[in-house]
């Protein structure tokens, strides 16, 4: 499974994160700061591909989406 | 090795490939190749377990059933769907229960959901699947219905 901590810090952190939900086998995440995402850090936490679209990232985790999301929250 | 798992058309409609969802993620087959369906817009409303096994994931608009060697099986009913937060999906089934194939888990209202201009096809993803392990036994531009063999997992 994604390390949540190493996804929170490949996606710049706690304040960097306006809202992510878990969608089955991905993240849905909107960020404040599209350049404080890094992709190389969301990969190397585990995730299989991520998807980003100005502010709107999608993290490709597979189907411990959920258990990841809430682990995240945790952090938080 | 593991025996092949019949993987059935969880709704009926019509079979499109995994490439023509409008999905970038399930396009590319990121979390494993299967095939989709384009539901009919009255016989699809029900929705399938496609195999033997366990609901492991269960949301209103989509699903995974695990079989008993640990396989699972995703069902997405339509795209971006997660932002109806429920609204057109009815639960038949709950999160850990044991269910047979095309035993009926959900029913959704596919006009309400169309309505929201939102695709209604329905990726069935071989999750972690090797490319090469899954055979699309279903043709594409076939018709789907309820027993069709849709996909045939490490035959």
């Amino acid at each position: 499974m994604a390390d949540p901590q190493k996804i929170l810090d490949g996606l710049g952190g706690d304040e960097n994160i306006i809202d992510l939900e878990p969608c089955i086998t991905r993240l849905r995440v909107e960020v404040e700061d599209a350049a404080a995402v890094s992709e190389a850090t969301l990969k190397a936490a585990g995730a299989i591909a991520v998807m980003q679209q100005g502010t709107v990232v999608q993290v490709i985790v597979g189907p411990e989406a959920d258990t990841i999301a809430a682990d995240i929250e945790d952090l938080r | 090795m593991t025996s092949p798992l019949t993987v059935l058309a969880p709704v009926s409609g019509t079979v499109i490939a995994m490439s023509d969802v409008p999905d970038p993620v399930f396009a590319a087959e990121l979390v494993g190749p299967g095939l989709a369906i384009e539901p009919d817009a009255q016989d699809g409303s029900t929705v399938r377990s496609p195999i033997d096994g366990t609901i492991v994931k269960l949301h209103p608009h989509a699903f995974v059933v695990q079989a008993a060697d640990g396989r699972g099986v995703l069902v997405h009913l339509g795209i971006n769907t997660v932002q109806l937060e429920g609204e057109g999906f009815t639960l038949h089934a709950a999160e850990g229960d044991a269910v047979t194939a095309g035993q009926t888990l959900i029913t959704w209202d596919i006009a309400a959901i169309a309505a929201t201009e939102r695709s209604t096809t329905c990726p069935v993803v071989a999750l972690d699947a090797q490319a090469d392990a899954v055979d699309r036994t279903a043709a594409v531009g076939s018709n789907a219905g309820d027993g069709t063999t849709l996909l045939t997992w490490g035959a």
